[in-house]
């Protein structure tokens, strides 16, 4: 072996070594692990089973399921009803500014997400800012119930996802030339028309890219729903969470996982079709 | 009118970004205890911190794992980067797959995946079954950043010095890595950060004895006892800022 | 940059060697003053690594995950000290080495969840009965525990995490006792419980007095000692023990399998056994030590209170929580059930 074989080598081996152990085998064992039975002695034992998918359909646990799809579509509309013209605007603005305005967003998006949640626990608290201060100036006389809902949990969950919709909109929007929107113009388009056919489909892999990294956390961040959530409010992650570490009923944990799982991929091939459909660009 | 939309559009969203944090900060210099009152300046909270030998204990481990799980990704990553740009080998495709599957995945199926794989290989809870889940999740952000640069690279210039006799580690270490530098030190910094401020993943992979920060912090949260725990978040809030800072900057060598 | 590494990682593997005596300690929430672990720390000079759990499922989790390794001191409920000592999961502990044995209560050792005592040392004991803000709530709204049913309460309760407890709820209300094993009684306790969920606000382990004294709920059930603690902080807590009686359990100290510093943990467990240290941690914590001796320590305020010292009438009406064997299954179904929202 020539030492140019070696060193490609060892970089390759290591690479695909570590990947191998720590990404490709362990999510095999998910996989493997949902179709066993649940062993309170050995967290996991043969016979081989399906019982645990077909819990998964089960009214219980179905609308568990069902809620966590509702909560993350609605907040995946939110963040993109507020990121898209945020996005546009900034990407549309003078050059000089755009990094410093960038940079701003960046930093919530690399601020720890629980620090962030803890904020607006202070906010939303009966005895937090919000209500000192609104009782305060005597808008109101008794506080908002505004922590342990599901509203709190929507708020939570828009607030740290939203720098995730913003960025992969702004990188798309940043690259998209004005040219084209300007003979879009020539040509007689209004304003309407420039977007709906111009602007909306080019910027359409950044909001599938933002959509699969706004819903696909938002089914599995469990202390979220856990600080800002009351009693009613239990979601995928919290119920992945609980068989796993409290249960102790590993097969019907991976069982959920593996759904998770293949959401995440029909997303995936949903985007690689879009972007391929309208734009070159892939910005994933 | 437009153009007063679009500034209150940007405010709105970046107060809504920064609002909480900051109050959560300005709190945290509060002598009161409950957010109702504000009286007056002072730095008892961080006081206290310094005198609270369990939160520097979470704080050092913390800033080990994140360390160590930071420099052996940025290495192993950086190699995996140049071995992706530069080699065709079986299953590059699929490597790429994993790297940006893991980019995606949910953190809570890496975190019962992983903690799956220790269980059953009987691996205890711990410092070192912490470090590997952190390395794991820092490699891709690593391997795309730093790929992203070597993509920029002129081919030219390696074959040039091929052809004049250069082994392949000088290739590597002598013309390439000098070039990816900002690349690597912004991915080694963006480690740095994830794993200091990891939640879910650390939740199921850790073990007794190794407590974390961000963990000690999600417990204090549930608790919610005193302001002292603003006083940590805005201290871990300011080394975020500090290293993502820092990296936007050596980022932005990489558009250059 | 490899020999940076290499000497990095020396560095981190030497470092646990070279240390001192450890102790890791895996408790409750709010079970154990600072002050008694720092003073431990100084007498012996072993260090304490303490870590916390907010609820026996997440422990029981944890210490079987970690195969009982890795924790010497958990301090697990009566029927999780059974299970786990039917599982193998516990060490025997040395009676000879514990110089403060004599003072525990003699009432509190040898039941059935541990006889003999061999694995476990009992803490402290306590009830799970009424919590209320005194400012909102009448006394005279909270003397049974129907009383959380009423509409006044909806959204306003706050209640343990606790599966046996709420359900246990549930079983008393309808005249069935906490340690139910039927399966249609369980059932029937997780309807009632059904019709109170409107009225849950929150379910809290970690720490029930917390939505009580931050006004997001005015009632709930909470443990006598959460109560203590609020009341200390916010003297409109008030904690009241229903008509039907309380439910009543003990915590114990115990030394997982795996443990690798059985030494410290006997020392650290005859140290919580020192009378002096047993009233500090009850004035603490509000919870009734199992320390006789400690009990005659006691400043008077502390001795006549009702909430860390029911009287005998109280205790009697009440009931212990012990062991339900696999019905824990049908309770498990119906938590579940529960919880996301069926």
């Amino acid at each position: 072996m020539n030492e140019r074989q070696g060193f490609k080598f060892i970089a390759v081996f290591l690479n695909m070594g570590w990947f191998a152990l720590f990404v490709l085998i362990p999510g095999l064992m998910v996989a493997g692990i949902s179709f066993m039975t649940r062993d309170t002695g050995r967290f996991f034992s043969l016979p081989f089973t399906l019982a645990h998918y077909r819990e998964l359909l089960d009214p219980v646990y179905a609308r568990v399921l069902g809620q966590s799809l509702i909560y993350s579509l609605n907040t995946t509309i939110v963040c993109l009803m507020i990121s898209y013209p945020f996005a546009w605007i900034l990407s549309r603005g003078p050059k000089h500014r755009r990094a410093l305005l960038l940079m701003m967003v960046i930093i919530p998006f690399w601020t720890s997400s629980l620090i962030r949640t803890y904020a607006l626990v202070i906010l939303m608290k009966a005895n937090g800012i919000i209500n000192t201060l609104l009782i305060g100036t005597g808008i109101i006389s008794d506080p908002l119930t505004l922590l342990y809902t599901d509203f709190a949990v929507y708020v939570g969950l828009v607030y740290t996802l939203l720098p995730f919709m913003i960025l992969p909109l702004y990188a798309v929007m940043e690259k998209m030339d004005p040219r084209l929107m300007e003979a879009a113009r020539d040509l007689g388009a209004n304003g309407f028309a420039v977007f709906f056919r111009v602007v909306l489909p080019l910027s359409l892999p950044g909001v599938m890219a933002g959509c699969i990294m706004v819903f696909l956390p938002a089914m599995g961040l469990f202390y979220v729903p856990d600080l800002l959530g009351g009693a009613k409010t239990m979601l995928m992650g919290n119920f992945i969470k609980n068989q796993f570490l409290t249960a102790m009923n590993w097969p019907f944990g991976s069982a959920a996982s593996v759904f998770l799982l293949l959401l995440m991929g029909a997303m995936i091939l949903i985007y690689f079709i879009v972007s391929r459909h309208f734009n070159r660009d892939e910005i994933l | 009118m437009t153009r007063w939309l679009k500034i209150s559009w940007t405010t709105s969203v970046f107060a809504f970004l920064y609002g909480p944090l900051l109050v959560l900060m300005v709190f945290s210099f509060n002598q009161a205890r409950y957010t109702t009152s504000w009286q007056g300046f002072s730095l008892k909270w961080y006081k206290s911190l310094i005198n609270n030998p369990q939160l520097l204990d979470a704080f050092v481990n913390s800033l080990t794992v994140a360390l160590v799980s930071s420099l052996i990704a940025t290495a192993l990553g950086t190699l995996g980067a140049f071995a992706v740009s530069r080699y065709r080998f079986a299953g590059r495709k699929l490597f790429f797959g994993l790297v940006y599957s893991v980019m995606m995945s949910p953190d809570i199926v890496m975190g019962i995946s992983l903690l799956m794989l220790f269980v059953t290989a009987g691996l205890t809870p711990g410092f070192l079954t912490l470090l590997a889940a952190h390395v794991t999740f820092c490699l891709p952000f690593v391997i795309v950043l730093v790929h992203a640069r070597i993509s920029g690279f002129d081919p030219a210039v390696v074959d040039a010095a091929r052809d004049l006799g250069a082994r392949e580690q000088d290739v590597f270490f002598k013309i390439i890595f000098p070039m990816i530098l900002p690349a690597v030190l912004a991915g080694w910094l963006l480690s740095f950060t994830l794993s200091l401020d990891d939640v879910i993943i650390s939740f199921f992979v850790t073990g007794p004895g190794f407590e974390i920060l961000p963990l000690k912090i999600y417990s204090m949260v549930k608790l919610g006892v005193t302001p002292e725990v603003n006083a940590l978040c805005t201290v871990l809030f300011m080394l975020t800022l500090a290293a993502v800072s820092a990296a936007h900057i050596l980022t932005k060598e990489i558009k250059k | 940059m490899k020999h940076w590494l290499l000497l990095f990682c020396l560095v981190v593997f030497c470092v646990p060697a070279v240390a001192g005596e450890r102790l890791y300690i895996y408790n409750w929430t709010e079970y154990m003053p600072d002050e008694v672990l720092a003073e431990f720390q100084e007498e012996t000079g072993i260090k304490v690594i303490y870590t916390t759990y907010d609820s026996n499922e997440s422990m029981y989790a944890k210490v079987k995950l970690t195969r009982g390794k890795g924790y010497d001191v958990v301090f697990p409920s009566t029927y999780f000290v059974h299970k786990m000592r039917k599982e193998g999961l516990l060490s025997p502990i040395d009676h000879d080495a514990l110089t403060n044995f004599q003072h525990l209560d003699p009432a509190l050792m040898d039941q059935p969840y541990d006889p003999g005592n061999r694995y476990s040392i009992p803490y402290v004991w306590g009830s799970t009965a009424l919590a209320y803000n005194r400012d909102q709530v009448a006394p005279e709204m909270m003397t049974s525990w129907k009383d959380l049913w009423r509409p006044e309460f909806k959204n306003r309760l706050v209640m343990n995490d606790d599966l046996r407890e709420v359900l246990g709820v549930g079983l008393i209300v309808n005249g069935f006792s906490v340690n139910e094993t039927d399966p249609a009684r369980i059932e029937t306790a997780y309807e009632s419980i059904r019709k109170l969920m409107p009225n849950i606000r929150v379910f809290s382990g970690d720490s029930p007095k917390q939505p009580l004294l931050n006004l997001e709920a005015f009632a709930g059930m909470v443990w006598n000692g959460e109560a203590y603690m609020a009341a200390q902080e916010f003297p409109a807590i008030q904690y009241a023990y229903p008509e039907e009686g309380a439910i009543f359990w003990v915590d114990s100290m115990v030394i997982p399998t795996g443990a690798e510093n059985k030494k410290q943990a006997h020392a650290f467990i005859d140290f919580i056994l020192k009378p002096e240290i047993a009233v500090q941690v009850c004035e603490y914590i509000g919870y009734a030590p199992a320390n006789r001796t400690a009990i005659e320590l006691m400043p008077e305020e502390v001795k006549n209170n009702p909430t860390i010292f029911p009287s005998a009438q109280e205790v009697k009406k009440g009931e212990f929580q012990t062991d339900v064997g696999d019905a824990i299954l049908v309770y498990e179904r119906f938590w579940e059930r529960l919880k996301t929202g069926m």
